[in-house]
């Protein structure tokens, strides 16, 4: 179908203001977060905007009859491609379908459309004294849609768990325009084991399966008090060994962060006030819970770190820590500051390793740093293995792009080898489909075929999740 | 505000890793509710443009102007992109490859000539007077945004102020004031205002009578090169008169020179915060203050507390009333007022106006105060289409009120 026609049918199903279907305009859905998009057009045939489930049906529908691809997206605030139009067609922007249709108190959840963003969402909550726990970095402009399409976390995963633990149902258009309802089609109960759990077949899909148009979450009694313990280290190493004795006595902080010497210079850069210690590393400990078990646990865990580390701060003045968890969490886009020619690139950036390998994959990736002479910076959520590392590079020059594309790869290769995932929380898309194989194993061919049930056009975000074509793994 | 060439920031436009950050404080955005309108989107844009990849032309030019400057973005930016440099720089290169005849004789023949500028505001006014421009926005020949400034007073405040005013008791200070166009031609009050106040609390106030325009309206339209002659024609202004430390009533003005000095452009001479001085002048004031028994807010303009950093003093300034202070909800956020945005984009103006006008109403108070005339002409207007009454003023004219009941 030629654009003018495209735009013609879509038309028929939008009003003009949420239709887009002007080059200029359709370029600037030519990107999110990451490195790759940078060096690719993925310009869509057509935008449309979303602000119902009859709407989204009805593309799906359209789509399906003339085999165009449609891809949906969020806040575009994504690091692996997951909401271009790597092979054109429509980009459905959900962003702003941002309704949260209800606050169910006394059933402990919430129904949102997949629009709202994430921090919008727990201000909303708060009003009830209620929180939807996962905290991703990106917490200002991710979209709850976005969040459960790729199985987001963030910085209190450790405690908390992922989004997949909070999704209760889903309403999700499939690629054909039906749609359906998991979790049970009525069911507002915590617990559900009955039938196959589509709920979380759909999490974390990346838009491969269908659309989500609905998201019934759980959500948690908002903890009345919180502490930060932050512990400056003379020596990288000791920081992974801290935290094992941390949970060793029997503590489960609501989160704990490392940043590496670059990292604490990167955000000194950033929010001078802060002014966080030199050292070589830096861990940061959230507690949360009752006034009294904060300050118990604020004291065990200073007791513990002050074995190992050479300076330690517990602070529980909403000030200071609101300064230290900002800080932490934008260390992701901070990092560009350590270099004047210089731009941090989102590649290679969301590894995750078991725990005990976590001093190897940051030793290591220090060594991959010095071979490929890219410098990098490395924070993350040590306390789940969670490891982002941040390359810095200049841009202008194509054999260090080059250069960062080895390291990066070598990076994804490194988290398989050490028994863990190249990715722990950002997701696959287009930039991570081809350590599929090598990640799943025969499992590839079971997640085709899933595929190939649910969307036997191969319209739904085409290129994304699943290795390339024409990897068939011998099958 | 900047006044670089597009590709001398090409290492700031590739800084922005494009997170997104800034759609959460985008007013513009807010409305709009979709990439297009989102900060980002222009410095890719930005980036394309520089490199030749996008075609200059009036698409593009659309796109760029679709942003009130308030610079939300340029704060929020983890990588300290200068989101609103790029945009300004963008503006340039368009307007440079696709003059327009109606912007030049505006920006650069008019706007650069006081007399003709006095002249174009009496024509102004004459048509007012004849209900042409009324006629003209009833038919759609005028955009809706020339609605904005009300009806002109019938005098500019130039011509009713004295070039040396002289303090009320012995004189203290000696400082020049910056009058900029919006105070002068919209709101002569609040010069007078402004000059009686400082007068009355020891200062020697300098206003030269050949001021020209801050330059901002240029630099938002794009039109670069008579901004620098400018500046160097009013430093030189005030030089002759032996004034070393200037101020203005207008946060615009106030930024625009401000930034002026970090280009050498406006050199030698110190730009002070009114809203400081006021408060400086108000300690050592011995007569005595009648308290106003007014509730008031406040309003940051984009241009003082995001672009300056102030946000106390206005405050404590208005405390010094003796107002009965309410802090409104996001008092920081931008009215939708942004000078030559508001015309070009009335509809999108007036939706980021009304939610000001709740955030205002909400407060229950009967005087809302900003220490900027744009903001006063935005926010005037919008409470004026929802039939409200309460008062708009600049914190001098209140201060002016409560010194003279003294």
């Amino acid at each position: 179908m030629n654009s003018h026609r495209l735009a013609a049918e879509l038309r028929k199903i939008f009003p003009g203001d949420r239709i887009i279907t002007g080059e200029l305009e359709r370029r600037i859905y030519n990107y999110d977060s990451s490195f790759m998009a940078r060096f690719h057009n993925y310009m869509p045939d057509a935008v449309v905007l979303p602000r119902s489930t009859a709407e989204v049906s009805a593309t799906l529908r359209l789509a399906s009859e003339h085999k165009i691809p449609v891809v949906p997206r969020g806040a575009g605030s994504g690091e692996t491609c997951g909401c271009l139009a790597v092979r054109g067609g429509i980009v459905l922007d959900l962003s702003s379908w941002d309704t949260v249709e209800e606050v169910d108190v006394a059933n402990m959840q919430v129904i949102a459309r997949p629009g709202v963003v994430h921090y919008k969402l727990n201000k909303h909550l708060s009003e009830y004294g209620l929180f939807f726990p996962p905290d991703p970095g990106s917490t200002r402009m991710c979209t709850i849609g976005g969040m459960v399409a790729n199985n987001s976390s963030g910085l209190r995963a450790v405690k908390y768990g992922t989004t997949e633990q909070y999704v209760l149902g889903l309403e999700v258009v499939l690629a054909g325009g039906q749609v359906i309802q998991t979790g049970g089609v009525k069911c507002k109960a915590l617990k559900n084991v009955s039938g196959l759990n589509l709920t979380k077949l759909f999490v974390g899909s990346e838009g491969i399966l269908g659309v989500i148009t609905k998201v019934r979450l759980r959500v948690w009694p908002r903890p009345r008090a919180r502490g930060i313990a932050m512990a400056c280290f003379a020596d990288l190493n000791e920081a992974p060994a801290a935290v094992l004795d941390v949970y060793r006595a029997g503590i489960m902080p609501s989160g704990i962060e490392v940043l590496d010497a670059s990292a604490i210079r990167a955000i000194n850069l950033y929010r001078p006030e802060i002014n966080l210690p030199s050292s070589e590393a830096i861990l940061l400990f959230e507690v949360d819970g009752n006034p009294s078990s904060v300050e118990w646990e604020g004291r065990q865990i200073s007791e513990i770190l002050g074995k190992r580390a050479f300076s330690l701060e517990w602070a529980t003045d909403p000030d200071r820590m609101a300064d230290l968890w900002r800080g932490r969490s934008v260390v992701a886009v901070a990092a560009a500051r350590l270099r004047p020619d210089g731009s941090r690139i989102f590649a290679g950036e969301d590894i995750s390793v078991p725990l005990d390998k976590v001093t190897e994959a940051l030793r290591k990736i220090k060594e991959l740093s010095l071979k490929h002479e890219v410098p990098v910076v490395n924070y993350g959520h040590i306390g789940d293995g969670n490891v982002h590392t941040a390359p810095v590079i200049n841009l202008n020059s194509p054999e260090e792009v080059g250069r960062a594309n080895k390291l990066v790869d070598d990076i994804h290769r490194l988290s398989i080898e050490l028994n863990g995932a190249t990715t722990g929380e950002h997701g696959v898309g287009a930039v991570r489909n081809q350590y599929a194989r090598d990640e799943h194993g025969e499992a590839v061919n079971i997640m085709r075929r899933i595929k190939e049930a649910l969307d036997p056009d191969n319209i739904m975000n085409p290129g994304k999740l699943l290795p390339p074509e024409g990897d068939t793994g011998g099958v | 505000m900047v006044f670089e060439e597009l590709s001398g920031l090409k290492e700031h436009y590739l800084h922005c890793v494009r997170c997104g950050q800034c759609r959460s404080v985008c007013p513009v955005f807010e409305e709009v509710r979709n990439e297009t309108a989102a900060p980002r989107s222009k410095v890719f844009l930005a980036h394309m443009l520089s490199s030749g990849e996008l075609r200059t032309g009036p698409e593009a030019a659309a796109h760029f102007s679709r942003c009130i400057l308030c610079q939300a973005c340029t704060r929020e930016c983890p990588s300290a992109v200068p989101v609103h440099k790029i945009i300004l720089a963008a503006r340039f290169m368009l307007a440079r490859k696709h003059p327009s005849r109606i912007r030049g004789t505006i920006f650069r023949e008019i706007w650069t000539r006081p007399a003709l500028l006095n002249l174009a505001a009496g024509l102004i006014r004459c048509s007012q007077s004849l209900g042409l421009v009324k006629m003209g926005l009833a038919c759609g020949l005028l955009p809706p945004g020339f609605s904005l400034p009300g009806r002109l007073p019938r005098q500019p405040a130039l011509d009713s102020l004295p070039e040396i005013t002289p303090a009320a008791g012995k004189a203290t200070t000696r400082v020049g004031y910056f009058l900029g166009c919006s105070t002068n031609y919209l709101y002569p009050e609040i010069a007078g205002s402004t000059v009686s106040v400082l007068s009355q609390l020891g200062c020697e106030v300098v206003l030269p009578k050949s001021l020209k325009c801050c330059g901002l309206p240029l630099l938002e339209s794009g039109e670069l090169e008579p901004v620098a002659p400018m500046a160097l024609y009013n430093l030189a202004a005030f030089k002759r008169l032996g004034v070393n430390t200037v101020f203005s009533d207008c946060a615009s003005c106030t930024a625009t020179l401000k930034e002026l000095q970090a280009q050498q452009l406006f050199s030698g001479i110190e730009v002070l915060d009114l809203s400081g001085l006021l408060l400086e002048l108000l300690d050592s004031y011995n007569s005595g203050m009648k308290a106003l028994n007014r509730v008031a807010t406040y309003h940051d303009p984009c241009h003082l507390a995001g672009a300056q950093g102030i946000t106390l003093s206005p405050r404590q300034l208005l405390r010094r009333t003796g107002v009965e202070f309410r802090e409104m909800k996001d008092a920081g956020n931008c009215c939708g007022g942004g000078g030559i945005f508001a015309i070009y984009h009335y509809d999108l103006s007036m939706k980021i106006l009304n939610k000001k006008i709740a955030s205002i109403e909400e407060t229950g108070a009967d005087i809302v105060a900003t220490f900027c005339p744009t903001c006063v002409m935005q926010l005037r207007h919008g409470l004026a289409k929802h039939k409200g009454t309460i008062e708009v003023v600049h914190p001098v004219q209140l201060l002016a009120q409560s010194l003279i009941l003294a």
